[in-house]
């Protein structure tokens, strides 16, 4: 493929119409996962939760199960005819084959991989060093800010660049109940089934462009970031 | 001036300990591992609530009788344990000045004073990772004086480093915690870091307190056989012709005086079992009728049996308790 038939690929009018809900959907899904998992990551590192095996075993349940039946559990969870799509009809919304359906999806196939790694990152932190903190005169939230974030941001940051990558290339949940919009993963199967391989080669690269950089990012700054204590 | 009274649950033993310690003053909580020790300085801290009981710090209830303790971030207690705790991601310079974030940090007087006579002046754009062991602490220390404690709580600081770092930082410690007049609770299995320390012994084991009193009283005197031998006694040896004729000298190994001197304390003779060389004596092991026991010596034994005279060793009954003997000293049993 020359660059020539690759910009040609992506110039026509709504081409990158994918690559847009793919960058959208997954800048949404690290935030729900910043804003939801650290917090939880955080509250099972610290044995704060009750009954955190079964939280544990929630979160490994999305890991192991094939990403179709995540899909297809996603629809007896938040379907049009479940009582989560009640309420969500009567907001005017839906979960199936819409944004927030692909939303969801996404988030329930990284958040494992997010949460998980997550709380690796604030497991490794040395929790005497949280209680120095609070003897030096710091509450809870400004340890969590200025000791047990920083400690644990190289982790944290390489969890999340995981899951974008896994949420960038969400296929499975995503082909049961967002089969719209169109994300690139979407984008690139339908391509290959209606004009074939050399058509949805330039979505993929795509993909690719998406989802490595942020990895790659996460991954120099952790390793910065370990130069620099390291002094 | 710090009060503790205080009853804690733990899975092995409850720990019941009451402390009074002056504004200034010194006390060393000593003991082996796993008396219970750490659990006081951590409900001091109040990392650990206890089950009864209250503490006291310059005259505020830090963990009263009844209702809610006073949280750690408010209590305005500095603890200093073995692992100096320093924050990895942060510079000397910034660990220091750690407590005082609210503002721009201490006075760069008091900062560079402390810094020098810390001895870490140099070193505060350094990463803790960089620093020996010695000067971790030294900075550890420092980021506690700076944020103002009204009370200094050491945990077996300076257990994992040698002898003389140990006796050096042991000794600014004290010099620093006097200066402050800070009440300040040493907690060590070490008797040598206690007294080197201290001006006031508590002896605790299996979560009781079982003596208390100046360094050199608990040592020379200790209440019980029990307490004889946390402090160091290494054997016993039956006293004849004493009141009760089941007393028991307690032997300690630098009590021991390489002659036969009956007006110093107890004459014993012994078989020597063992000896090798000790620092720059030697310690022999010594077996009198039934009772062994460990002493130092200035030079090898000569022969098989060697007589030595225990300097005023302390005396106890058949119930383990301190006994004064009718005689004070004369020849022992065997």
């Amino acid at each position: 493929m020359s660059p020539g038939d690759l910009a040609a690929a992506l110039t026509g009018a709504g081409n990158l119409d994918p690559l847009l809900t793919s960058v959208e959907s997954g800048g949404v899904t690290l935030a729900v996962l910043m804003l939801v998992g650290t917090p939880l990551a955080w509250m099972l590192a610290r044995d704060r939760l009750p009954f955190p095996r079964v939280w544990e075993a929630g979160i490994l349940c999305s890991l192991l199960l094939p990403p179709l039946v995540i899909g297809l559990l996603l629809v007896f969870m938040v379907g049009p005819y479940t009582w989560i799509g009640g309420i969500l009809s009567w907001l005017h919304q839906s979960a199936t084959n819409t944004f927030l359906a692909l939303v969801i999806a996404e988030v329930y196939e990284s958040a494992p991989y997010f949460v998980l790694g997550a709380l690796a990152a604030f497991t490794s932190v040395d929790q005497r060093l949280e209680e120095q903190a609070g003897l030096l005169g710091d509450r809870p939230f400004a340890v969590f800010r200025r000791v047990t974030l920083p400690l644990a941001a190289p982790g944290l940051a390489m969890s999340l660049a995981v899951a974008w990558a896994r949420a960038a290339g969400a296929f499975g949940a995503v082909v049961i109940i967002a089969y719209h919009p169109f994300g690139i993963p979407m984008q690139i199967f339908t391509t290959l089934q209606e004009t074939g391989l050399y058509t949805a080669l330039p979505y993929a690269l795509i993909l690719l462009v998406v989802a490595l950089p942020l990895p790659l990012a996460a991954y120099v700054w952790s390793a910065r970031a370990e130069r620099r204590r390291r002094g | 001036m710090l009060n503790v009274d205080v009853e804690v649950d733990r899975r092995d033993f409850p720990v019941r300990a009451a402390l009074h310690v002056a504004d200034g003053e010194r006390v060393a909580l000593f003991g082996p591992s796993g008396a219970g020790k750490t659990t006081v300085l951590e409900v001091i801290a109040g990392l650990v609530a206890p089950r009864t009981g209250h503490v006291e710090l310059a005259g505020r209830v830090l963990t009263p009788a009844a209702g809610p303790p006073v949280p750690p971030w408010q209590r305005r207690v500095g603890l200093l344990r073995q692992d100096p705790g320093l924050f990895p991601h942060l510079s000397v310079g910034a660990n220091l000045r750690y407590a005082r974030r609210r503002g721009a940090g201490p006075p760069p007087a008091e900062l560079g004073a402390l810094t020098r006579q810390l001895g870490i002046d140099g070193l505060l754009d350094a990463m803790p990772v960089r620093l020996s062991g010695g000067q971790r602490h030294r900075v550890a220390l420092g980021r506690l004086l700076l944020a103002h404690c009204d009370a200094l709580l050491l945990d077996e600081p300076f257990a994992s480093l040698d002898a003389a770092l140990r006796r050096s930082l042991t000794a600014l410690v004290r010099d620093l915690a006097e200066q402050r007049a800070v009440p300040t609770l040493l907690v060590t299995h070490q008797l040598s870091d206690a007294q080197a320390f201290a001006d006031r012994l508590a002896v605790m084991d299996r979560g009781v307190i079982l003596q208390e009193g100046a360094p050199d009283e608990v040592v020379l005197r200790p209440a019980s056989r029990h307490v004889a031998v946390l402090v160091g006694y290494l054997g016993f040896v039956s006293v004849p012709g004493g009141q009760d004729g089941n007393l028991v000298a307690g032997v300690h190994p630098d009590r021991v005086l390489p002659v036969a001197d009956p007006s110093r304390g107890l004459v014993v003779s012994g078989n020597v079992v063992a000896a090798r060389p000790s620092g720059a004596g030697w310690e022999a092991d010594l077996r009198a009728g039934d009772a062994a026991f460990t002493c130092r010596l200035p030079g090898p034994p000569v022969g098989d049996r060697v007589t030595v005279t225990v300097a005023d060793p302390p005396y106890f009954g058949p119930d383990g308790a301190r006994a004064e003997p009718a005689l004070a000293a004369g020849d022992a049993d065997p």
